[in-house]
């Protein structure tokens, strides 16, 4: 019977209420969240141009020093692979997408005969990795929503120990970079060798050689610093994705809001429509029945 | 007029920026002042206390390690010198009881592990380098 209908669909109108109000608390959390990972960002700016001015004066320097330390490799008989995305889900495609230059990346490199060896920071990553049947040397998780300098440097150490013996000559990080609050894209970066300074080398003001006094020299500085930039690197590309993925999954869970309320407002529509239509048949058929009787008569 | 402004940056905030008359460290070469119009200069500081020498007083700061640079700032006669550290805290607000514990708990780590002979395990230098941050601390916190 129509009543019977009815039923169903009050019921599924109360589970799409229900979804609707897990994914308005999520978006409020995101959005919540984005205010406080973009600060983040903010405040980490000082620290990381400060790292990367000094590695530049210190590659201007010694030119010797820094061919070898930020330079591209020409032979690269294996690569070292690290993909950041999330610990959760829900948040559109900002998983999916740096999966995706991941798995593309991974897949170019191998073409290329350069064995690769991957890292993932974020539990979607190594779950998603694994499921594909790649070899994951480790992953780390439980800290990419709200990374914190310590846990940096924890990856910086475990990524860089394979470049430092010499078993790897690259090393790659794909990561989301958080470009504004509009924009947020898939980035594949050189880790190690250092790349950033190489390529403001040549932009930043001329200057004599020997201008800038070294304490100490300028050759055992830069293999100090070397490692305290990749942490640095590191650092601000947590902070960018940690600010991505607030970001993505507002969004997300907006739309799935929105979805939400459509739904709801369609199904209770039809929902009216057919207990219109079965308080019509039950009128016809009182209706009916008198006329039956009183013809009867 | 020559003025130095004086930036301590640590990777999660600004700890502090403001006009200085000197700025003391050491690095590895030994102590430094810097001064306004200090040449520009690029270098490390070892594990230490950092002042600043400002109009209202010392500013101190226990600095585990990092980097500093001395060049000239975009305002004509202004000396900007920018102090890189990992990890960094002002001096008056260490908490002394903590970094007790922290020593306390390093220095029981540390007896632990060289008794099974685990000197290279990364455990072991954790601990001696969370035993040097406390010391550190403590040391400043004592001036």
């Amino acid at each position: 019977m129509a009543g019977g209908q009815e039923r169903i669909l009050r019921r599924r109108i109360k589970s799409v209420q229900s979804t609707r109000k897990i994914t308005k608390a999520m978006e409020l959390i995101a959005a919540s969240q984005i205010a406080k990972s973009q600060a983040r960002i903010v405040a980490n700016r000082p620290y990381r141009d400060g790292m990367r001015r000094i590695i530049i004066e210190a590659a201007r320097a010694d030119p010797a020093g820094a061919a070898r330390l930020l330079a591209t490799p020409t032979n690269v008989a294996s690569a070292i692979v690290v993909v950041l995305t999330g610990d959760r889900g829900m948040s559109g495609a900002y998983n999916s997408s740096a999966l995706r230059a991941g798995e593309r990346l991974v897949v170019r490199l191998r073409a290329e005969g350069t064995g690769v060896r991957l890292f993932c920071l974020g539990k979607k990553a190594g779950a998603f990795y694994r499921f594909r049947g790649l070899d994951v040397e480790e992953s780390f998780a439980g800290f990419v929503d709200k990374p914190t300098f310590a846990d940096a440097r924890r990856v910086a150490g475990v990524v860089a120990a394979p470049f430092v013996a010499g078993e790897a000559q690259q090393v790659f990080l794909v990561s989301t970079r958080f470009l504004s609050a509009a924009t947020q894209a898939v980035e594949v970066e050189q880790l190690l060798p250092l790349s950033i300074p190489v390529m403001a080398l040549d932009d930043g003001p001329k200057k004599l050689k020997g201008y800038t006094e070294f304490e100490p020299e300028v050759e055992k500085l830069l293999t100090s610093l070397a490692p305290r930039a990749l942490e640095s690197e590191i650092f601000s590309a947590l902070l960018e994705g940690a600010a991505s993925f607030h970001t993505s999954q507002q969004r997300a869970m907006a739309a799935a809001t929105d979805n939400a309320d459509e739904l709801g407002q369609s199904l209770s529509r039809i929902m009216n429509r057919a207990r219109q239509d079965s308080i019509t048949t039950e009128i016809m058929e009182i209706v009916s029945g008198a006329e039956a009787l009183r013809s009867g008569k | 007029m020559a003025t130095l402004k004086v930036e301590i940056v640590s990777p999660e905030a600004a700890l502090w920026v403001g006009e200085a008359a000197a700025l003391t460290a050491r690095s590895s070469d030994g102590d430094f002042t810097i001064l306004p119009q200090h040449t520009e200069t690029v270098g490390d500081i070892v594990p230490g206390v950092v002042r600043v020498a400002t109009s209202a007083g010392e500013v101190a700061f226990a600095v585990h390690g990092g980097y500093f640079q001395v060049g000239p700032d975009g305002v004509e006669g202004q000396t900007i010198a920018t102090v890189l550290a990992g990890v960094a805290e002002r001096v008056n607000e260490i908490d002394v009881a903590r970094a007790q514990i922290a020593k306390d708990e390093a220095e029981a780590q540390i007896a632990a592990a060289s008794k099974v002979e685990q000197h290279d395990t990364s455990a072991h230098l954790l601990a001696y380098a969370a035993l040097q941050r406390a010391e550190l601390r403590l040391r400043a916190a004592a001036k």
